[in-house]
């Protein structure tokens, strides 16, 4: 096991190390002036050896490379480089606004794995009658409407006309650490993210459960006479936990990209929100960040979904992966 | 995208509702000179965030053009993305997958770790940082900008059919009789994936859509002259201010239908496929 892990690890390592390198090009192939970004309209009145001479000590004029390795050994010692647009170290403001994303994130990913089980128990339980088609043709509509649209929608109703919510921000002012009121921020973002990400969930879980439903040891059950429900309940449902565990792995990034697309609707204090600003702005710098925490939250994720499923499924250490 | 297959009893007739809705909408779109009843480049500087009337079917927005006309000269490049960015999903999706498919099992793992590497990072997280890097000029760049970000999940499911056929007799016929891959891949493999591939394609083509109008939204998509459900949609911050619902509403519901109707085909499509195969 150590070994297994200590070699997973590795792996992690390797994917975040070609990830930073992936958008590190990425970001050197951006248009404009790096030093516009750096001095601002300061740029403007340098004479061309000033502007040398700063290209020159910012190492701009070294190769593709040397920029790299610079950056990865200022980046190993916590300094990822000045955000442009707020003037401050880019780990400085991210920490300031992840604890928002992390908030809203989480929430939303515990909320939806619990409803996307439920209500593939209620499917699989009502398996082709009505209930189990109305929600699969509810489910289907709310997946395909665009959450950006939803959510503007929604404050639309229920901020502007109804004046019942928020439409924006996290908190009020100086409310900062009343959990009341960021409760009421969070009740439409969380909407959004729910409405959109739910039935994807529910859809796979509920067939897998059908899935089980048909295999011998369901059939013995029924035989038996085990109903319907303790079925689910006590038999499938424990057969489908790993399937359920990757597919919450899996869905990290489906997720963290919800986030983004929720917290720039209702102008949440969050990093999504702060990804779409950074690549409005050409805020390099703050964008790579960004990316690779996100890349580091879907690489752990997975690594600790295939620990943990390991731990509660002892048929994964002899197939390997679970297949979707 | 996938896993998105209703039950067996609910989508056995053909979408009539769903195709005869999404030709309305199309035809709509093609013959929108025909259609519109006013210029949708123009500005009515006089009839600024007038409610739907007489004169403007779907009112005006916040800048005074006409909805009415604008939806359907907007939903040429709407549909366009999404036709383009699903026919490039389709192109990268199924050469990798291939590849990947028929390449012996070291190659293919390694092709397979790149390619859950690249799907990782969300797609929404990436087209940021290209719209950043290289900000979409037109159609023509937003439709690519998008297919190389989503072919990831197409390729997937083609290398899995793939593996399955590969060592049928007729592939291996083709191969021992000096077929090229090229030559293989294009008379034997794609026939046999077509299939999901075409269902895969049309979830692609709304996928597209719906990332086209959300970075519009946020303000990195098409530059405004570029009308786009999206673009009009990026008036939505504007129009809550003024609380004129029309310009969110009604663009919106053009979007979500069509969504809906593609999807509603899509279904039918993977559930005839299933029934052939089953």
């Amino acid at each position: 096991m150590p070994k297994k892990i200590a070699k997973k690890l590795i792996w992690l390592i390797l994917e975040m190390f070609l990830l930073s390198i992936l958008v590190f090009y990425l970001a050197r192939q951006a248009p404009g002036d790096p030093l516009q970004s750096f001095y601002g309209d300061a740029m403007e009145s340098m004479t061309e050896v000033e502007r040398e001479a700063a290209r020159e000590r910012l190492g701009l004029n070294d190769g593709f490379f040397v920029q790299y390795v610079r950056w990865f050994i200022h980046a190993l010692q916590g300094d990822f480089g000045l955000s442009y647009q707020y003037k401050m170290p880019v780990l400085a403001v991210m920490k300031s606004r992840i604890g928002n994303t992390l908030l809203l994130g989480g929430i939303a990913y515990i909320l939806i794995f619990v409803l996307a089980t439920m209500l593939a128990i209620v499917c699989a339980f009502y398996e082709g009658r009505l209930p189990d088609r109305l929600i699969c043709r509810i489910g289907t509509i709310f997946y395909y409407i665009p959450g950006f649209w939803l959510g503007v929608v929604l404050v639309l109703v229920f901020s502007i006309n109804l004046r019942w919510l928020p439409s924006s921000g996290a908190y009020d002012v100086g409310m900062q650490k009343n959990l009341g009121n960021r409760i009421w921020h969070l009740i439409l973002p969380l909407t959004v993210m729910i409405a959109s990400h739910l039935w994807y969930y529910a859809c796979m879980i509920r067939n897998k459960l059908l899935d089980e439903m048909q295999k011998d040891y369901a059939l013995f059950a029924r035989a038996k006479g085990c109903s319907r429900i303790e079925i689910l309940w006590k038999h499938c449902l424990r057969n489908v936990m790993p399937a359920i565990v990757n597919l919450m792995a899996i869905s990290i990034s489906h997720i963290t990209g919800g986030t983004v697309v929720a917290e720039a609707v209702f102008n949440y204090p969050g990093v999504g929100n702060l990804a779409v600003e950074s690549a409005k702005y050409h805020d390099y710098n703050l964008l790579m960040v960004n990316v690779l925490l996100t890349g580091l939250m879907v690489f752990v994720g997975g690594f600790v979904a295939q620990i943990v499923n390991e731990k509660i499924d002892p048929r994964i250490k002899e197939t390997g992966v679970i297949k979707w | 995208m996938r896993g998105m297959v209703e039950n067996g009893k609910l989508v056995k007739r053909k979408p009539v509702l769903a195709m005869s809705v999404l030709l309305v909408i199309v035809a709509g779109c093609l013959g929108a000179p025909m259609i519109a009843n006013h210029d949708p480049a123009g500005f009515y500087l006089e009839a600024l965030n007038q409610p739907p009337n007489r004169e403007f079917y779907f009112g005006t927005d916040s800048l005074g053009r006409d909805l009415f006309s604008v939806m359907f000269y907007g939903g040429r490049i709407s549909l366009g993305i999404g036709i383009l960015a699903a026919v490039i999903m389709a192109i990268l999706g199924v050469i990798y997958g291939c590849v990947s498919g028929t390449a012996n099992d070291k190659v293919d793992s390694v092709m397979m770790r790149i390619m859950e590497f690249c799907g990782s990072i969300p797609s929404i997280l990436m087209m940021l940082i290209l719209t950043a890097v290289v900000p979409a000029a037109n159609m023509m760049s937003m439709s690519v900008m998008i297919g190389i970000t989503g072919w990831f999940s197409l390729a997937r499911m083609v290398r899995s059919e793939i593996r399955q056929i590969r060592h049928s007799e007729y592939v291996l016929y083709a191969r021992a009789t000096g077929g090229g891959f090229f030559y293989v891949m294009v008379y034997h493999l794609v026939p046999n994936c077509l299939p999901a591939v075409m269902f895969a394609m049309l979830s692609n083509v709304s996928m597209a859509i719906t990332m086209e109008s959300t970075l519009s939204f946020l303000g990195l998509g098409l530059p405004p002259d570029q009308l786009s459900w999206g673009s009009m949609l990026s008036l939505a911050n504007r129009a809550l201010i003024r609380n004129t619902w029309w310009v969110i509403v009604i663009p919106g519901l053009f979007l979500v239908v069509t969504l809906l109707c593609i999807t509603d085909i899509g279904n039918y499509i993977q559930k005839e496929v299933g029934q052939r195969k089953g």
